[in-house]
């Protein structure tokens, strides 16, 4: 078997607070090979961005602890790095692609600059060949005007353009690993659609793997192969999207997917969603924390945590799966 | 809100120090008012220079008077001062902020903001002499000169809640019903600027006892009675020939004073969860 | 950048300028004092009244006086200082120079050192280095400037502490003069802006250090130097520049000011200083309005400054 480009292994993150630790990640494990997408779903708050800067390793030293088995980029560690090892290898083996491109890109450097700082920061070389390079980068997210973009302040380009000079960024060093954290969520439909085809293009000819976060079932069964569905920093389920749509095992999975709207040339079903809300991080429920929203949950479901039954990458945790 | 505040503020030690050292210093002003403390602070009671001892427990002055009595008497008068500054200027500023905030981009508001301009572009000691000099030495120059200036900050501040609140809804809805413009500003808009007007509050009181210092060194402060100001403009011939009395012990209680207000400032920012850019 | 955008501000700060020039003329001129009866002798006649009056020019209508009092700023032909009878704009390019050198090392050192205890503090925000600097810049605010000028003087330049630099004066001829009376004031200035400088900076970089792109930065490798000298403070940039151009005439008046009357500095602080002791009227006028069209000059080339730093604002 090959080595995965990204391999997490039994990762949690607590919150340190004066009245104990207050968990917000719970024993994530997942792997992605080269040239694979993999969705983590989940409602927001659920600890899908908490997983993945963690991953990175950009969660602040206090009040905030992080414990893993083990975090691999092709087989190297990257969970015990010191500082200056791990800035060596963020931007160049991994790279994060932010919700916000609009706040995510420093207001007061033209992209030119920013993407040419990246590549610079990695591999150094003459000014000349960062330049090609970071134009290099924009042309192959589509901008047949390079030099324009490059020169242009962010608040100049539109919410979409921002994100593909933002890909652009975080493709620049041809990462093995990119995690796109709700990569879509700003921008409005026409842009989503030119952003995801330009992500699955970058997935198969750099054959970067890719980790989408979002809470849109949509995004992810556009894009991604396999899925993790995420409820209170829980892997509640993981499987293949195909699965997932046509036979979701996790209740929480089958109320998540019954929660999106279906166009139907008969009569719309009523939009569904799932009873009670989500608790607080402070106040989980003992067991599965999805118990008590759950209408197949029994007793021993508010008294024991089920495991992931985990069997070639698929499995729910569930006593009583679907 | 206030008991929540209160709370607060109470589990914060930096900032119920400076309450509390504030609270002293103001007890020592209204004992001073009130002619249990500190009256014989022109009394030649001794010779010049005493050191310390039993009857003048910070030594005598040039003239010697008593330096702990003129010490006790300057805290109120920077209690006076700060008081009126503060009430005065407060008012000013929380009136034109409150009118210009209304009637923010109105030809009232650019008037009230090219006043505010105009008065933040005069270095402050020559519009205290400036003001001094019109006045032909009358003693309340000085405070004039600091409520003319200081309502700027606040007004700044107070325009700038009036318009946030203006726009929510229950103003609206004042408005709706017919309820007089102005008027809603005061019934409604004010009240919710209560704790900003607070802390400010205490910002101006430092820089109003802070600007008397250095106004009565200038000869433009406190000429009636005797100031901490005062006190360090005698001191600074006299440290020089090794009397350290003076300036001992009017640097000592201006500092513990400012140092109580800055402390309480910051605690009840913090205590009323709104931090924002100093100066 | 553009041209319309230059007059736009350029012309923002005429009414600014009129109000400043208005104020101290109200109240340097017309409520100022009234020279009349220094100039007669006892018992003067109604008509010896009359005729020194025309000739101060009291009688001539209010906006005319006030039209004086701009032609004469703008022409810098202030008239004659009442004590000593030198032309006010002599004396005043004769003390300039001194009163730059006095002030001008303090106040860059002051800003800087705050500026980097500021950005210290910020990036340690909330553990104990940062308590330390805030603390310690607590402290620093609740000292009086007259407190420090006389505290370090006694311990600097008497023989009751160091004694190791002149009591007042200024004698400068060479750098080691320069440096022997420049030392004690530019500390003074430097400890009593510090605490202040260091509190407005921490805040504002407080701030960017939280922005959105920062933690990007870092998630593509940027470490600390990187992120604090390039990105924080390019994005601080103007905060910063708004303070040092507000802080400018201040610092320049109020420091010298109090400096040069405490020191003995023949400089432009001094003259206002004997000025408001003595009364003397056209160099406090002088001195006033100047000031006053100086921070408005200077409000005015920040605005510039801003649209060069900001790319945003120069759009807009």
């Amino acid at each position: 078997m090959n080595t995965p480009a990204l391999s997490v292994k039994n990762l949690s993150v607590w919150f340190e607070t004066e009245s104990g630790r207050i968990p917000v990640v719970d024993r994530v494990g997942f792997s992605i090979n080269a040239g694979d997408a993999t969705g983590l779903v989940g409602e927001s708050g659920c600890g899908k961005t908490m997983t993945a800067m963690a991953i990175l390793g950009l969660l602040p030293s206090t009040g905030v602890s992080v414990r893993a088995d083990a975090i691999e980029i092709n087989g190297r560690d990257i969970y015990n790095l010191n500082a200056r090892q791990r800035r060596a290898v963020l931007g160049r083996d991994i790279a994060m692609i932010f919700q916000q491109p609009a706040t995510a890109l420093d207001p007061v450097f033209t992209m030119g600059q920013q993407i040419g700082a990246v590549y610079k920061r990695h591999f150094g070389g003459s000014q000349q060949h960062v330049r090609q390079t970071m134009l290099d980068a924009l042309r192959s997210v589509g901008f047949n005007h390079a030099e324009d973009i490059a020169a242009a302040y962010p608040h100049q380009l539109s919410g979409g353009m921002r994100q593909l000079a933002m890909i652009a960024m975080a493709t620049v060093c041809k990462p093995a690993v990119i995690i796109a954290d709700e990569p879509t969520t700003a921008l409005d439909s026409s842009s989503r659609a030119l952003i995801l085809q330009k992500l699955q293009h970058l997935q198969t000819r750099h054959q970067t793997a890719i980790l989408y976060i979002s809470h849109d079932l949509a995004v992810v069964r556009q894009s991604c192969h396999d899925v993790m569905v995420m409820y209170c920093g829980r892997i509640m389920e993981t499987t293949d999207c195909q699965s997932l749509f046509s036979h979701a095992r996790h209740p929480y999975s089958a109320g998540l997917l019954s929660c999106i709207p279906r166009i139907s040339a008969t009569r719309p079903p009523p939009i569904s969603s799932i009873p009670g809300q989500v608790p607080a991080p402070t106040d989980l429920p003992a067991g599965c924390h999805f118990a008590p929203r759950c209408t197949r949950a029994e007793t021993r479901c508010r008294q024991a945590v089920p495991e992931l039954d985990d069997q070639n990458g698929r499995g729910a945790a569930c006593f009583r799966p679907l | 809100m206030m008991r929540d505040t209160w709370q607060r503020l109470r589990s914060d030690p930096y900032g119920m120090g400076g309450l509390i050292v504030v609270t002293i210093f103001a007890v020592v002003a209204v004992c001073v008012w009130t002619g249990l403390l500190g009256q014989g602070w022109s009394e030649v009671s001794g010779n010049r220079y005493e050191g310390v001892s039993a009857t003048h427990l910070f030594g005598t002055n040039l003239l010697g008077q008593d330096i702990l009595n003129r010490t006790l008497f300057g805290t109120a008068t920077a209690f006076e001062v700060g008081l009126m500054v503060t009430v005065c200027s407060t008012l000013l500023g929380t009136l034109l902020g409150g009118l210009a905030g209304w009637y923010s981009h109105g030809w009232l508001d650019e008037i009230i903001l090219w006043a505010k301009g105009v008065l933040d572009s005069i270095p402050f000691y020559l519009f205290a002499a400036a003001v001094a000099f019109a006045l032909q030495g009358n003693p309340w120059a000085m405070h004039l000169a600091m409520i003319i200036t200081f309502w700027t900050t606040t007004a700044r501040i107070i325009r700038g809640e009036v318009i946030r609140i203006k726009e929510r809804e229950f103003i609206e809805a004042a408005r709706a019903i017919g309820l007089p413009g102005l008027k809603t500003v005061f019934r409604h808009v004010l009240p919710n600027t209560v704790h900003i007007l607070l802390v400010q509050g205490t910002i101006v009181f430092v820089a109003a006892i802070n600007t008397e210092v250095i106004l009565s060194f200038l000869g433009l402060g406190i000429q009636d009675g005797v100031s901490w100001g005062l006190m360090l403009a005698e001191s600074s011939q006299e440290v020089l020939a090794g009397h350290f009395g003076n300036f001992i012990a009017a640097g000592a209680s201006l500092f513990l004073l400012l140092m109580g207000f800055n402390l309480l400032a910051d605690a009840l920012q913090d205590a009323l969860d709104m931090r924002r850019l100093p100066g | 950048m553009n041209g319309p955008f230059l007059t736009r501000r350029l012309l923002y700060g005429v009414p600014l300028m009129l109000g400043v020039t208005f104020i101290s003329f109200l109240l340097m001129v017309y409520f100022g004092p009234d020279k009349t009866y220094e100039l007669l002798g006892k018992n003067p006649t109604a008509q010896q009244i009359t005729e020194v009056r025309h000739a101060l020019g009291y009688d001539r209508p209010f906006l005319l006086r006030y039209g004086d009092y701009v032609r004469q700023l703008v022409t810098l032909d202030l008239g004659l200082s009442d004590s000593t009878g030198e032309p006010v704009s002599a004396i005043l390019v004769r003390t300039l120079p001194v009163s730059l050198a006095l002030v001008v090392p303090g106040f860059i050192i002051g800003n800087l050192l705050g500026l980097a205890l500021g950005l210290l503090a910020a990036w340690h925000r909330g553990q104990w280095l940062d308590k330390l600097v805030m603390s310690a810049s607590v402290v620093g605010m609740s000292i009086s400037f007259l407190v420090i000028i006389i505290g370090l003087q006694v311990l600097l330049c008497t023989p009751y502490g160091l004694n190791l630099f002149p009591v007042r004066g200024w004698q400068v001829h060479d750098p080691g003069s320069y440096l022997y009376y420049v030392t004690v004031p530019t500390l003074a200035l430097v400890l009593v802006t510090l605490g202040y400088n260091t509190r407005f900076y921490r805040a504002i970089m407080a701030d960017e250090i939280e922005r959105d792109h920062i933690r990007a930065l870092r998630a593509f490798g940027a470490g600390p130097a990187e992120l604090l000298f390039k990105h924080v403070l390019k994005n601080s940039l103007i905060p910063v520049l708004t303070r040092f151009m507000f802080s400018v005439p201040f610092v320049l008046i109020s420091g010298s000011l109090l400096l040069e009357s405490y020191f003995g500095i023949p400089g432009v602080g001094l003259v206002t200083f004997n000025a408001i002791t003595s009364g003397d009227q056209p160099i406090l006028k002088a001195v006033i309005g100047l000031t006053g069209v100086l921070f408005v000059v200077a409000l005015t080339v920040n605005d510039i400054l801003y649209s060069i730093v900001d790319p945003r604002v120069a759009k807009s």
